[in-house]
């Protein structure tokens, strides 16, 4: 026994070295630890050599492989086999016992059937179904194992108060080993479940062969081999053979065993029906084979015992083990799947896993045994052995421990992955030399337990979760910098920034082509308010120009010429007026007269004019168009300003709506006259003696104004006045006449008229106005211009008005009546009335007096000839002369007109007249006497009864030619207008009314026209006369 | 760079929910890993040599601070990510399988001259 043993040892580690990399050593192992115990079981029996019957059939079953394997000889297999059927006679007539390991059985065989079911199916689910459904199967077998274990261990406990120190080692190792499985190692448990799956397979597996008959055959022949074989060593070849055979044999009934597993739930009948024709299958075979087992029984017997002694132990492992949870048993399960696909003695454990199952059916006996004789087998080791069982023990429990080691790493990996079984062997393979560590073992086995726990809960939470896919997150998001950001970055200054970049874009030029338009600001002021009327910007180079030109502005002329031209514009307004108001008198009407063609009215119908009788008038010798009316006092009082006031107004016939300035004294005017001049002045002498300047140049606003019917009226007051001055001089007496002096005036009448139209209108040519009054003193005054106009009044010139610029220097003065009269004339108190200066020799006068003499003198009293002029009658009369008048063409011929009617015609050289009309005028007195202005030998007479008498000399020169009768209405003075150096034959005779009415009548053109040669004519005619 | 967090046995309730209190708070989470970055990488500069040491360092630091504000049973995933500042874009994602009733996430991301730091903050509640 020994050397058997031995050797068989020596087998077993030879063939796990061959084997290493074909397989895992598990199997190889497993087979050792059988071996080992295969020894001690025979070394138990050998010595106590106690076999019971009951004990043989218990451990019949499972020891029957081993045994034919370490004996190599297929005939003790046969007698095993025998013994075997033998046995299970025996017990088939047990009754309780059996039946519950019948339970069992059934319950290991749904749990054989289970596992190609989890294997077929891939969801978790139903396999937890199926495992719970399993489970409740299990439950009773379960109940009976826990009896059984439970039994089991009280037998041991009884076994250990009693017995052997020895065999209290055993079992506290076993126990210890057991501590370990229970504990940690799972695996441990399921290597020994396999184990013994194992070894049932393998049993089980030889019934099987013989159920089929071709494999029977075969078998057959490989048993003869192995009984060849049996001699040498040569164990492995022929295990391999069988194994290879139990593979192929697995296989089939592994397809069978599918079959029946799609029914389901009629499995446990069907099983048992199975087991029952296996088992009537098993008999036929143990006939057969009955040959054998009578050579081998005492070793069978042996073997047995053997078997007992392990199936009890595994069977408490197995207890251990359905105690744990399904899961186990469920990764048992997997574990079987996994090795089922993946390796040769995978096969093995489903073999054995077969051939436990018919093991069962033989244990029936054997657990029955267990019950009563359980106890006793420990009790049978002797205390000798006791040490080599205890190196038994150690080993298995090492080797348990080793196989503990590389399951639990299975199981993890199977929690992980349950479907990837294919991995887990190379795994195992792994693990092939692994040392032993307990202290891992215990880890690795409460985490598997952690992991079982957490996996369940899992699996339970699992359906309460969801589980969901997140949004993205972003995390960053960090874009690319730029360039140029980034060199900045690194090598510009930090936090600054460029902001602009200069370069010379910007930097054009612009041109053009056009010239520029020239420009110049200027502006005007009217009426100017200074020197300066005009200007504009100075950066002109005109304006140096402009700006001398416009102080040269000679705005004196422009007065002048604003004057003038507003004068013409005002008479072509007035005659427009004039045609229009067809109820006023005009020019062009037609008159009743026989000496006119056409007449018309000056309009004195001027408020200030009522009831003012017209006592002179007079024209211009200058200024033909004007015409000067006296007009005196009123009869009753008129307005206040004008109440003991005479007036003058000045005409221009032109424009005969109204006078054209109206000059005003305090005293009545008795006589007046024009300057001799172009200047328009006016002088006058009044009954006071006084004579009075007026200066029509003034300005109105200097004299007072008067509103009358709508009409600003400025009534002028005298420029100088000699009232009240120069009274040592001054006349005492009205002034009978005013006569102006002019040196240059008549020289050449012809053209001195001409001449003095273009004198200087401004400048004042001196000349000396002679006044004369009735005491027949004759005054001779200078009229002096002021250069310089004094606003506040002259303190030296005390007859000036404030602002006036002409004034009047006496000059001479004359007693007419003492140096022009001789003795005997002066007897008679001649009376001057009348004074006239020859008109080319201005220092030559005549006087009329009241003595029908006209007396002859010189401003220089030098001696003339002849001293008087007297009428052709001779004897002193007192006739009066009322009229002289000096032939306008410079001869040297005057007319006089006498009181009692009669017209002289005097020459200067004779004392005698050269013609002398007595009768002409009936009789009346002459009031007033003028030659015609246009021509020589015409002049006419106007007599106290208003008739007025033409006078042609050359057609007729004793009558006059033509009278004209006014028998309505007094003419009170006469004048005649004309412009003599015009051939135009105009010749206006102006008749002053009574009532106030100033007429201008038209002479016929006969009469007024001037005609080839008159001069020499009228000489001729002269000549004749003398 | 990641680190798994503390494995807490998990005892043996059956609360599914955390309770208001130890839910994982964004808000929180990043502050701490906020306060945490702007200590440790105020002034450091990308040295390439150190980075991993310092990614390391960083997660175990915010790992071990997370763990302290009490978010029980929760598995923390900490990830930091430490590149070097050379204008190039980068732009980084998570994507999550998990209970989005219980299980959140914080994120923070400190940039300097030199680097920019990226760290996410994971947590799984156990059931």
């Amino acid at each position: 026994m020994e050397d058997d043993k031995k050797r068989t040892k020596e087998d077993t580690w030879k063939s796990e070295e061959l084997r290493k990399h074909l397989r895992a050593s598990q199997p190889g192992s497993q087979n050792e630890d059988q071996k080992h115990k295969e020894k001690k079981l025979h070394k138990e029996k050998s010595v106590h050599d106690t076999g019971t019957h009951k004990h043989e059939h218990r451990d019949r079953g499972k020891s029957k492989d081993r045994m034919r394997e370490r004996f190599k000889s297929s005939e003790r297999d046969r007698d095993k086999m025998r013994e075997r059927e033998r046995g299970k006679e025996h017990h088939r007539e047990g009754g309780q016992e059996r039946h519950k390991d019948k339970h069992r059985e059934s319950s290991l065989q749904k749990e054989r059937y289970s596992i190609p079911k989890d294997k077929d199916r891939d969801s978790n689910r139903e396999r937890d179904r199926m495992h719970t459904r399993h489970e409740m199967k299990q439950t009773d077998i379960q109940n009976n194992l826990k009896l059984f274990e439970g039994k089991d261990k009280e037998h041991h406990r009884r076994r250990e108060s009693r017995h052997h120190f020895e065999e209290e080692k055993i079992r506290s190792e076993e126990r210890e080993r057991r501590r370990h499985t229970e504990k940690k190692d799972d695996g441990g448990k399921k290597s020994i479940d396999k184990l013994l799956a194992y070894q049932v397979d393998e049993s089980e597996h030889v019934h099987k062969l013989q159920e089929d008959q071709e494999l029977d055959k075969e078998r057959e022949r490989r048993h003869r081999e192995k009984k060849e074989h049996s001699a040498r060593p040569g164990k492995e070849r022929s295990h391999k053979h069988y194994e290879k055979d139990w593979e192929e044999k697995y296989k089939s009934k592994r397809s069978e065993m599918r079959s029946s597993h799609g029914d389901r739930e009629g499995q446990p009948a069907e099983a048992n029906e199975r087991l029952k024709s296996r088992e009537n299958e098993r008999k036929k075979r143990d006939l057969e084979s009955s040959g054998y087992k009578k050579e081998d029984k005492i070793q069978e017997e042996m073997s047995h015992q053997h078997v007992s002694r392990t199936v009890k132990d595994n069977g408490k492992l197995i207890e251990k083990e359905e105690k744990d949870t399904n899961q186990e048993d469920k990764k048992d399960t997997s574990i079987y799947n996994s090795d089922m696909g993946s390796d040769n003695f995978s096969a093995n454990y489903e073999d054995d896993f077969e051939d436990y199952e018919d093991d069962f059916d033989d244990d029936d006996e054997g657990n029955s045994d267990e019950e009563g004789d359980a106890e006793e087998n420990p009790r049978e080791i002797p205390l000798s052995r006791t040490s080599e069982i205890e190196e038994i023990q150690r080993a298995i429990s090492a080797e348990n421990d080793r196989v503990g080691t590389s399951l639990p790493k299975k199981t993890e990996n199977e929690k992980e992955k349950p479907t990837m079984e294919r991995q887990y062997p190379s795994v195992r393979n792994s693990f092939c030399g692994i040392l032993m560590d307990f202290q891992m073992a215990n880890q690795r086995q409460s985490s598997r337990i952690m992991a079982s726990k957490q996996k369940k809960r899992c699996s339970e939470l699992l359906p309460l979760i969801d589980l969901d896919f997140s949004v993205s997150f972003p995390l960053l998001d960090l874009p690319p910098v730029n360039e140029y950001d980034m060199y900045i970055r690194n090598y510009g200054k930090m936090n600054t920034k460029q902001a602009y970049v200069q370069c010379n874009e910007d930097n054009l030029e612009r041109d053009i082509q056009t010239e520029e338009v020239e420009t110049l600001e200027k502006w005007t002021q009217h009426p100017g308010e200074g020197a300066l009327v005009s200007g504009g910007s100075m950066d002109s180079q005109d304006m140096p120009a402009n700006g001398t030109l416009t102080p040269k502005i000679d705005s004196q002329r422009l007065a002048n010429f604003l004057q003038s031209a507003c004068q013409v514009i005002a008479v072509l307004l007035e005659e427009d007026q004039v045609a229009t108001e067809p109820g006023w008198k005009l020019r062009s009407q037609q008159t009743s007269l026989s000496i006119s063609d056409s007449c018309f009215q000056l309009n004195t119908n001027q408020p200030f004019l009522h009831a003012r009788r017209i006592s002179c008038l007079c024209g211009s010798q200058v200024q033909r168009q004007t015409l000067l009316s006296v007009h005196g006092l009123p009869e009753k009082a008129g307005v206040d300003l004008l109440n003991r006031k005479s007036i003058i107004c000045v005409w221009n016939i032109w424009q005969p709506s109204s006078p054209q300035k109206v000059l005003i004294c305090d005293s009545e005017v008795v006589c007046c006259c024009f300057s001799p001049s172009k200047t328009p002045l006016v002088f006058a002498g009044t009954v006071d003696g006084s004579l009075l300047v007026w200066d029509l140049r003034e300005d109105s606003r200097m004299h007072p104004h008067v509103m009358m019917s709508e009409n600003d009226w400025a009534f002028r007051v005298p420029t100088f006045s000699t009232d009240g001055i120069l009274n040592s001089v001054n006349h005492t007496s009205p002034i009978l006449a005013v006569e102006p002096v002019s040196t240059s005036l008549y020289t050449d009448h012809n053209y001195g008229l001409s001449s003095l139209s273009y004198q200087e209108e401004m400048s004042v040519p001196p000349f000396q106005i002679a006044s004369m009054d009735e005491n027949g003193i004759l005054n001779m005054w200078v009229v002096v211009e002021l250069q310089k106009v004094d606003l506040a009044g002259s303190q030296t010139d005390l007859g000036l008005i404030p602002g006036g610029k002409v004034k009047l220097v006496h000059s001479s003065t004359m007693q007419l009546s003492n140096s022009l009269f001789p003795k005997d004339v002066r007897q008679r108190l001649p009376q001057t009335l009348v004074v006239k200066f020859l008109p080319s020799n201005p220092n030559h006068f005549i006087v009329g007096t009241n003595i029908g003499l006209v007396g002859h003198g010189t401003r220089d009293d030098f001696k003339v000839f002849p001293k008087l002029f007297r009428p052709q009658e001779s004897g002193l009369r007192s006739i009066s002369i009322n009229a002289i008048d000096f032939s306008p063409f410079g001869k040297p011929l005057f007319l006089v007109g006498c009181s009692d009617g009669s017209i002289r015609l005097h020459q200067m050289t004779s004392e005698h007249p050269l013609m002398q009309w007595n009768d002409s005028t009936n009789g009346q007195a002459i009031i007033a006497l003028q030659w015609a202005l246009t021509r020589p030998a015409v002049f006419f007479v106007l007599d106290a009864s208003s008739n007025i008498y033409i006078w042609d000399l050359l057609e007729n020169d004793l009558l006059p030619v033509a009278k004209q009768t006014f028998p309505s209405e007094n003419i009170v003075s006469m004048t005649l207008l004309g412009e003599p150096e015009k051939t135009n034959g105009l010749l206006g005779i102006v008749l002053a009314k009574e009532s106030g009415q100033i007429d201008i009548q038209y002479i016929k053109k006969k009469w007024a026209l001037p005609q080839p040669d008159e001069s020499e004519k009228l000489h001729l005619v002269l000549l004749q006369a003398l | 760079m990641g680190e798994l967090g503390s494995d807490d046995a998990a005892g043996n309730t059956y609360s599914l929910r955390p309770s208001l209190q130890r839910r994982f708070k964004s808000s929180t989470v990043k502050e701490c890993i906020h306060a945490i970055l702007k200590e440790k990488l105020a002034n450091v500069q990308y040295i390439p040599e150190d980075m991993p040491q310092l990614t390391t360092s960083l997660s175990e630091t915010i790992k071990d601070r997370l763990k302290e504000e009490g978010f029980d049973r929760y598995k923390m995933v900490v990830q930091v990510v430490i590149g070097e500042q050379r204008g190039e874009g980068v732009n980084m994602g998570a994507r999550c399988f998990w209970d989005a009733d219980t299980d959140s996430y914080a994120h923070d991301v400190f940039m300097n001259d030199s680097l920019f730091c990226v760290v996410a903050a994971f947590g799984c509640y156990y059931y």
